[in-house]
């Protein structure tokens, strides 16, 4: 501490120490908190179609088409160790050939501060519903749900499934019309 | 030329240390507290740089409080001029 710069090397790399430690606080306060809220979705237009996917093998596969309404408020999941959820919904369903399929249908970015109370009704999805063979035709039990990725300031990044999903049947038949 | 004095005495230098730990850390847990009140990190982060930037002002520059306990040197003994040469002897037994 005999020199400005010794002073100044010592006061920086305190600050930085002190810096590190508030930011463990602010984990330690957020990282227990319960993440889970209901998310309701319901699906509107379901029609499944069998289409040559050029993207995988050029055979014939089924491909879904689905429009869904999604009302969720997801303002309790934000405090000050939250800068912002992906939100994703995930189509899963099983088939004779694989236990589980998961397809991820649509996504969106929440910031904190912008509107996080969303009621969309008859929404596209963004991504195709592709199943890897003949799955979709007749499937009776396909579950719809809501899942967010939350990104921190500091800490653990989880991945948390919404309470409540909703399940729905692909019709029997192909669809012929373009939709 | 002015005399101008730029180190601190041990106690100041003590003092100096003692201040800027507290400052920072004053800042800080102000800050940690004001960030959880209304939800806001980055008021945290602030705060602190505050606090480092007043304990910066503070401590860093030698100003004249941590001067204050000067030491007491003894007074210099055989006060000669290198100038007057010729004395071997005497060198040698400084």
């Amino acid at each position: 501490m005999h020199t400005v710069l010794t002073r100044g090397n010592a006061t920086v790399a305190y600050s930085l120490s002190v810096l590190a430690c508030l930011t463990f606080c602010c984990f330690l306060s957020t990282v227990f908190l319960d993440s889970r809220t209901t998310a309701h979705v319901n699906t509107v237009k379901v029609l499944v179609k069998n289409v040559p996917d050029y993207g995988a093998s050029r055979e014939k596969h089924d491909l879904g088409f689905l429009t869904f309404d999604l009302e969720t408020n997801l303002t309790s999941l934000f405090n000050w160790n939250v800068k912002q959820l992906f939100l994703y919904l995930t189509a899963e369903y099983k088939t004779p050939d694989s236990v589980l399929n998961q397809v991820v249908l649509w996504d969106k970015i929440i910031l904190r501060g912008e509107n996080s109370a969303l009621d969309f009704k008859n929404m596209n999805t963004k991504y195709y519903f592709w199943d890897d063979g003949n799955g979709l035709k007749n499937n009776k039990n396909v579950s719809l749900y809501l899942s967010w990725n939350i990104i921190p300031n500091a800490g653990l990044l989880p991945t948390i499934r919404s309470l409540g999903s909703h399940i729905f049947k692909f019709p029997a038949e192909y669809s012929i019309a373009s939709v | 030329m002015f005399n101008i004095q730029t180190h601190m005495d041990y106690e100041g230098q003590h003092k100096a240390e003692k201040f800027s730990r507290f400052i920072i850390t004053l800042f800080g847990i102000v800050g940690l507290i004001w960030g959880a009140i209304i939800q806001q990190f980055s008021q945290t982060v602030y705060i602190l740089g505050a606090g480092f930037l007043l304990a910066s002002i503070i401590t860093i520059p030698p100003w004249p409080i941590y001067r204050r306990h000067p030491l007491n040197w003894q007074k210099p003994r055989n006060i000669e001029l290198p100038a007057s040469s010729g004395d071997e002897g005497k060198k040698k037994k400084k």
